[in-house]
C-alpha cells in the first residue's frame, strides 16, 4: 500500500522529531527507508506501522523502548490533548536490570523492561518509585529533628540517607588523569587475542604468504611467513561507589572514570549507593575539558552503601560481557550496610569471568590502614589486587602497581 | 537479481513450522524481504533469534547459510581460502613436467575454497544468510561486514571484484556480548526479541510437542516464567522450556511432580548455583 503525500510528510516530520527532541541518529536516508517500509505493511493496521517504523528507526533496545513512546504522543497530535513530555533518550537510559517505567505494562512485547525480582527495588518497592527527592524518606525527615545519637546513627547509616541531586565533580586535573588512565591501559596485559595476524615471528605458518613467496622459488618454500597472535586490548568495567562515606573520592574517581572512557572506549562505567545505574552514556555525552556534572542518579550516588547486593546485580546483568579481555575495577572505600555474602557471591562470579579484578580504596592509602570492614574481608579471597586510591599519586602509579 | 517474494501470511508459514512469532518480528521480517536490508535481532539467548532465520528460509524455500562468529574469526575464515596444499602439488608437477606457472594457473576456481559469505553472494536465487552472534566477532570483522553489507561485493585479490548474483536475506544475532557499532546498527533493521509472555510460550510448546498433555505443558510454562523471575545466572530460555517439556514428555510424565522436577532439572537449569537457588521456587510449583 501506497502511503499518502500527508502521511509521508507527517512519517518525515516524525523521523526529524525522534532525531531533534530524543537524539535519535536518523536522517534523511532513514526516512527514505521508512517510507519505503511503510510501502511494505498495512497501513490499516496501526500495529504493523508502529513495528515496521521501529525495526527502521531505531537501533538499540532502549531507543525501542522510547520510540513507542514518541509514536503514540506524536501521531495523537491532531486530535485530542497535547502529548506528555517525554525525557530525552540518554537520561531514560538504564541500568540492564532497572525496573520498566511505570507507564508500560510488563511481560508483553518485546522491546519491553521486566521487573527483575531478587533485586533492590523489588524487594523494596518504596524504592523503585518516583525520585529519591520526591518521594517521602523517613532517615533524612529524622535527620532534621533534634534526635537520639541512636536516631542520628540511624539516619547516617541508613541505606537511603540523603541519595539524589545533581552530581557535581569540578576539577582541573583531567591531563594528569589522562595521563594515569592512558598508563592503566597500557599496563593491563590480559593475554593475547585469538585473531592471527601476519607476524614476524609467530606460532603459525602463513601458508598464503609463505606460497606466494614460494611461487618465485618453483614451489620450494625457501622463507616461511609466520602468522601470531596480537596483544589483547583489554575492557574495563568500573564499579564506582557513589555512596555519601566516599566524599570527595567519589568525584575523583568518578573524573578517573571519565578520562578512562576518553583513554578507551572499551570502557563501562557504573554507580551505586543502594541502587546501581550505568554511568556510560552520560560519560559519552560528557564535554571533555569542561566541569563533569551528571543528571540525578538517585539511588546511585550520595546515600548509604550496599556493595554486595548491588555487584550481585552487575555480574548477573553483566555476565555476558565480561569475559577474559576484561578488568573490573571496584573503586569503594569498602564501608557497607549489607551482607557480605552477596558480596562474596558476586566477586566470585565477576572473578570466574573477568581477567583481572581489582579493587581501589580511599581509605588504604591512609597510614596505618588495616583492611578489616566486612565487605573488605569478604572481598580479599576473590581479589586479584587491592590497591590504594586515595588522591592522583595513587591513581598515576596504578598502572605501574598492576604491572608487576 | 532475482525478485524477492514472500508468503502472503508469513506468521501462518512460520506457526505451520513449528514457530509461533510475534507480530513485531513478523513485520521485521517481512521488510527484510521488501527492502533488501539486514535485520540485526538482539536479545537473550535462547528466545529463537537463531530458529527464525532457520524458519525463514524454509518459508521462503530457500537455503540458509550460516556463518558462526567467534573471537578471531577474519575475513578470510567467512570469506575464502586458497587450496595451499593443492595449490603446491600443482607447482611442484608443473616444475617436474617443465611447464611453466602463471598466477590464473595457481588461482583458478579450483583451488578456491569458499566460506559462507562468497557461498552467500554466488547463490542463484536469494539465500537467507546468518550472521549468528556478531558480538563475538571482534571490532575488525564488524568493520569489514559494513562494507560487505553495503555493497554486496568483495574483493578476492587474485580474481577481482565478485558481486552478488542474487542479494541475500541477511539476518544478524546477537547476545549483547559486547556493544556493536552505531554505524553497522544503522545499515540493519533492528529489533530486541525478548522471552514470550506465557501464552505465547505455551503456544510454542504445543505447537513444537504436539502430543504433549495439557497439564504438563501449563506447568512447565508456569514454572519457567517463574524461574525467569529470579536472579539466575543463566535463565531459561525457549529453547530450555522445550528441551524440558520433551525430557518430561520422554519419561511419560502428564505432570510435574517433585520427583520429575529432579530427575530432569538439569534440562532446565544449566548451572548448579541457579539450581540450588531455584529449589524452593519450584518446590512450591510441583507442590502436590
Amino acid at each position: 500500500m501506497t502511503p499518502t503525500a500527508d502521511l509521508r510528510e507527517r512519517v518525515v516530520a516524525f523521523v526529524a522529531h525522534l532525531r531533534l527532541t530524543h537524539g535519535f541518529r536518523v536522517g534523511p536516508g532513514e526516512a527514505a527507508a521508512a517510507l519505503e517500509a511503510l510501502g511494505a505493511v498495512n497501513l490499516g493496521q496501526r500495529r504493523e506501522v508502529l513495528d515496521a517504523l521501529r525495526a527502521v528507526l531505531t537501533a538499540s533496545r532502549e531507543e525501542g523502548r522510547l520510540f513507542d513512546l514518541a509514536f503514540d504522543a506524536f501521531f495523537r497530535l491532531r486530535e485530542g490533548p497535547p502529548p506528555p513530555q517525554l525525557p530525552p533518550l540518554l537520561p531514560e537510559t538504564k541500568a540492564p536490570l532497572s525496573p520498566p517505567p511505570p507507564s508500560r505494562q510488563p511481560g508483553g512485547r518485546p522491546g519491553e523492561e521486566r521487573p527483575v525480582p531478587g533485586s533492590a527495588q523489588a524487594e523494596n518497592p518504596e524504592e523503585g518509585t518516583g525520585s529519591p527527592s520526591s518521594r517521602p524518606n523517613p532517615d533524612r525527615e529524622a535527620e532534621g529533628e533534634p534526635g537520639t545519637p541512636a536516631r542520628i546513627l540511624t539516619a547516617r547509616l541508613s541505606p537511603h540517607a540523603g541519595a539524589g541531586g545533581e552530581v557535581d565533580a569540578p576539577g582541573d586535573d583531567l591531563p594528569d588523569l589522562l595521563r594515569a588512565a592512558g598508563a592503566l591501559v597500557r599496563a593491563v596485559e590480559l593475554g593475547r587475542g585469538r585473531r592471527l595476524v601476519p607476524r614476524p615471528r609467530g606460532t603459525r605458518l602463513d601458508a598464503r604468504r609463505t606460497l606466494r613467496a614460494a611461487a618465485r622459488t618453483a614451489g620450494d618454500p625457501a622463507r616461511l611467513r609466520w602468522l601470531g597472535r596480537p596483544r589483547r586490548a583489554p575492557r574495563f568495567l568500573l564499579v564506582l561507589d557513589g555512596s555519601r562515606s566516599m566524599g570527595k573520592s567519589a568525584t575523583l574517581l568518578l573524573r578517573f572514570a571519565q578520562a578512562l572512557h576518553l583513554r578507551s572506549r572499551r570502557v563501562e562505567v557504573y554507580a551505586f549507593s543502594t541502587g546501581l545505574t550505568r554511568l556510560t552514556p552520560y560519560l559519552r555525552r560528557a564535554p571533555p575539558g569542561g566541569p563533569l556534572t551528571l543528571p540525578d542518579l538517585g539511588e546511585a550516588w550520595g546515600g548509604g552503601t550496599r556493595i554486595g547486593e548491588n555487584l550481585l546485580r552487575l555480574a548477573r546483568g553483566e555476565r555476558g560481557r565480561v569475559s577474559r579481555d576484561t578488568a573490573v575495577l571496584i573503586l569503594s572505600d569498602g564501608l557497607d550496610t549489607g551482607e557480605p555474602e552477596a558480596l562474596s557471591r558476586a566477586l566470585r562470579d565477576l572473578r570466574a569471568r573477568a581477567g583481572l579484578v581489582v579493587w581501589l580504596s580511599p581509605l588504604a592509602a591512609l597510614p596505618g590502614y588495616q583492611p578489616v570492614q566486612r565487605a573488605v574481608q569478604a572481598a580479599l579471597p576473590h581479589l586479584d589486587a587491592f590497591l590504594p586510591a586515595g588522591g592522583l599519586e595513587d591513581l598515576r602509579a596504578l598502572g605501574r602497581r598492576l604491572r608487576r | 537479481m532475482t525478485e524477492p517474494s514472500a508468503p502472503p501470511d508469513l506468521a501462518a508459514a512460520f506457526r505451520e513450522r513449528g514457530y509461533v512469532a510475534g507480530p513485531a518480528l513478523v513485520t521485521a521480517l517481512r521488510l527484510v524481504v521488501a527492502l533488501g536490508k539486514p535485520l540485526l535481532l538482539e536479545g537473550p539467548a535462547g528466545v529463537g533469534k537463531t530458529e527464525a532465520a532457520k524458519t525463514l528460509a524454509a518459508a521462503l524455500g530457500t537455503r540458509l547459510i550460516r556463518l558462526q562468529c567467534y573471537e578471531g574469526l577474519d575475513a578470510q575464515s567467512a570469506l575464502y581460502e586458497w587450496n595451499y596444499a593443492r595449490q603446491l602439488l600443482h607447482l611442484r608437477a608443473a616444475e617436474v613436467g617443465g611447464r611453466p606457472v602463471t598466477d590464473a594457473d595457481l588461482y583458478g576456481p579450483e583451488f578456491l575454497m569458499p566460506r559462507p559469505l562468497l557461498e552467500a553472494i554466488r547463490q542463484p536465487a536469494p539465500p537467507v544468510l546468518l550472521i549468528d552472534e556478531v558480538d563475538r566477532a571482534d571490532d575488525a570483522f564488524e568493520a569489514f561486514l559494513l562494507e560487505l553489507l553495503a555493497e554486496w561485493q568483495v574483493t578476492v585479490p587474485e580474481l577481482g571484484t565478485l558481486t552478488a548474483t542474487a542479494r541475500p536475506h541477511v539476518l544478524l544475532t546477537s547476545n549483547r556480548a559486547r556493544e556493536l557499532s552505531d554505524a553497522l546498527r544503522r545499515r540493519c533493521l533492528y529489533l530486541w526479541v525478548d522471552y514470550p509472555t506465557r501464552g505465547q510460550e505455551l503456544e510454542i510448546v504445543r505447537a513444537r510437542l504436539p502430543g504433549i498433555h495439557e497439564t504438563l505443558a501449563a506447568q512447565v510454562t508456569r514454572a519457567v516464567h517463574a524461574l525467569r523471575e529470579l536472579p539466575l545466572g543463566k535463565p531459561p530460555g525457549v529453547a530450555e522450556t522445550l528441551d524440558w517439556a520433551a525430557a518430561l514428555v520422554a519419561l511419560h510424565r502428564d505432570h510435574l511432580d517433585a520427583e520429575a522436577l529432579d530427575l530432569t532439572l538439569g534440562a532446565v537449569l544449566k548451572l548448579r548455583e541457579d539450581q540450588l537457588l531455584a529449589r524452593a521456587t519450584l518446590g512450591k510449583l510441583a507442590a502436590p
